[in-house]
């Protein structure tokens, strides 16, 4: 086989995970800035499956309530049913690719599930878990 | 098939209806049945399918009133009221004439039914074209006007049914009164008569042409059968292409379905984007331009604008000052879905009322047409 193609094919199957070790470490600086310390993935594991009351609702939240406990299986939002693909980005290679995008999930998600925004040292911790999937 | 009291003795069976008459007469009837147990819109396909065959079933019998040969042309039925009047008259008596071909009280159900038949698949075709959207006159009329040519071709429809029972009356009296099976006759096409009496040709070759095209028809109307699957079920009515938007489908679609801005009233659009911060208490956490871009969008292709029927009704169905944020508040939503039970929406496979899609194949594009309303089983 022509070995140009087989590169080429190489270089484009490797864009995801680029932009995912980019969108990674641009954030992990960033939460540095803010006075992180080093990212546990052992931490972030213990933040995603911990269970956190709803003050108003008095429901139980947590985050694979909607992104399931299998993060290389299909979650279900909790509230709405609807389909959400899997987490983990070595079976869904789209995850953790854009750093507004993961952003504003985590405004959305900790907000929704701890009733607060996350500290820069959770979300690395949450990041350092997931990029191990 | 003894026929005691005609004057002459010796009687034979001789062809009367052709056999495109007789076609004619039981296709339009299986048209008339099926249109009826089909006017359920889920079933719209068929039914209309029913309408246009009735159309052309219709336009073959007036051509033939001219070329159908005798017995079927309309000058060998052509009897005026006196003539309907001595006829009743006989009948009352319990002496009617026999007539070979249409009696007058027969002929002039024939010219009613074929009128009504007319006036029925004209308005079905303006309700069509105005209600749904759909057929040769999509868009003549809007939706209220089209809503009300629809109650028309209902009363239409009514009107032939009793036409159509009195005829079967007349069939029922006549038959007894003559002592001759006239439902058979319709079905063989031979009646007992002189042997010189003028005979109808059999037509077979019409009547296989007629044969060959309602088959064909078939097939091509309803051909999205046959290459459906369970993940892709077949969709007869596909709707009009709404407006779309990028930005707003993966903003508003990411937790739920993209809620089509026709599904909604500009106020409350503008209200759910001012509130976006507590949105059914999720903080959607949006940038404001994206909030601008997406709620110019919502705006300018809210309920008010009509779009679509569902558009239209649940506009029309919320006070005029009430801002609802949810689509499932709406009194013409809750109208249309009073029927579906609490076991339903907690099926797993509907999962709750938000989740349009399950139910309304066509949810995503916003349309919701009748005819992709397809409850899981
Ligand atoms: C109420 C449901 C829900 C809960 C609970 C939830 N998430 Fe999510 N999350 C979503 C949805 C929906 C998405 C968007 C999925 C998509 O884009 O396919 C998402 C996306 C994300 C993303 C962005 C993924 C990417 O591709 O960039 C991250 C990170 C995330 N969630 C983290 C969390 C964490 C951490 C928790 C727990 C604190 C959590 N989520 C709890 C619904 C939820
Ligand atoms: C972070 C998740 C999330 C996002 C993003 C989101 N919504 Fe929602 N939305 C919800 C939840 C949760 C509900 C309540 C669902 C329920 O009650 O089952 C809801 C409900 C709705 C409803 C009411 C549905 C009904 O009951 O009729 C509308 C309308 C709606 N959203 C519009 C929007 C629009 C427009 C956007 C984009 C600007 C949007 N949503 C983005 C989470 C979200
Ligand atoms: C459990 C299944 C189910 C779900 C989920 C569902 N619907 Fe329906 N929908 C139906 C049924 C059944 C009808 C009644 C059809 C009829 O009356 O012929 C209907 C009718 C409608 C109609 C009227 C269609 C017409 O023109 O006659 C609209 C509009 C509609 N639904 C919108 C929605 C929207 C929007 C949602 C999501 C917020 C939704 N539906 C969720 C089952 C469902």
């Amino acid at each position: 086989m022509n070995i140009k193609v087989i590169g080429i094919t190489a270089l484009l199957l490797a864009i995801p995970f680029y932009t995912q070790a980019s969108a990674i470490s641009e954030l992990e600086t960033e939460y540095k800035s803010q006075g992180a310390e080093a990212f546990s993935a052992a931490a972030g594991e213990a933040l995603w499956t911990k269970t956190f009351i709803d003050a108003k609702s008095g429901d139980k939240r947590s985050c694979p309530i909607c992104h399931t406990a299998d993060l290389a299986k299909e979650g279900k939002h909790a509230s709405t049913g609807k389909v959400i693909k899997p987490m983990a980005p070595s079976v869904n290679p789209q995850r953790l690719t854009e750093v507004k995008k993961i952003k504003k999930w985590f405004v959305r998600n900790c907000k929704w599930t701890l009733g607060r925004e996350c500290t820069a040292q959770e979300k690395g911790d949450v990041l350092a878990f997931l990029k191990t999937l | 098939m003894t026929q005691s009291q005609e004057q002459n003795s010796k009687q034979t069976p001789v062809r009367i209806w052709n056999i495109p008459v007789r076609l004619f007469h039981w296709t339009l009837v299986a048209c008339f049945i099926t249109a009826w147990l089909t006017r359920d819109n889920r079933y719209l396909d068929i039914h209309v399918f029913a309408g246009y065959l009735m159309t052309g079933l219709i336009l073959f019998r007036l051509l033939w009133g001219f070329i159908g040969g005798p017995y079927a042309c309309f000058h060998d039925f052509s009897f005026d009221w006196h003539e309907v009047l001595d006829y009743i008259k006989g009948v009352l008596n319990k002496k009617p004439p026999r007539f070979l071909g249409h009696n007058p009280a027969g002929s002039w159900a024939i010219y009613l039914l074929l009128t009504l038949g007319v006036l029925i698949v004209i308005t079905g075709l303006l309700g069509l074209g105005g209600e749904e959207r759909q057929g040769p006159l999509a868009g003549l009329l809007n939706y209220p006007q089209g809503k009300r040519l629809q109650d028309l071709h209902e009363l239409l429809a009514w009107l032939m049914l009793c036409v159509v029972g009195t005829h079967l009356i007349g069939v029922l009296v006549e038959s007894l009164l003559h002592k001759e099976n006239l439902v058979r006759a319709m079905l063989t096409g031979y009646k007992p008569a002189k042997a010189d009496t003028i005979a109808a040709a059999s037509q077979w070759k019409t009547a296989t042409v007629m044969v060959i095209m309602i088959i064909a028809g078939g097939v091509v109307w309803f051909q999205g059968y046959l290459t459906a699957t369970p993940e892709q079920p077949y969709q007869p009515f596909v709707g009009p292409d709404l407006p779309d938007h990028d930005l707003w489908r993966e903003e508003c679609g990411a937790c739920h379905l993209a809620f089509h801005p026709s599904l909604l009233p500009a106020r409350s659009w503008k209200t759910m984007m001012a509130e976006q911060d507590t949105h059914f208490a999720e903080d959607l956490f949006l940038e404001p331009d994206t909030v601008a871009e997406i709620e110019a969008f919502l705006v300018e292709n809210s309920a008010e604008q009509g779009l679509t029927e569902a558009a239209w009704k649940i506009n029309q169905s919320i006070p005029k000052d009430q801002t609802l944020l949810r689509i499932t508040e709406a009194p013409y939503w809750l109208k249309k879905h009073q029927e579906i039970s609490d076991a339903t929406w907690q099926d797993p496979k509907v999962n709750g009322k938000v989740n349009c899609a399950a139910c309304h194949l066509d949810a995503a594009k916003g349309t919701f047409e009748d005819a992709a309303m397809h409850l899981p089983n």
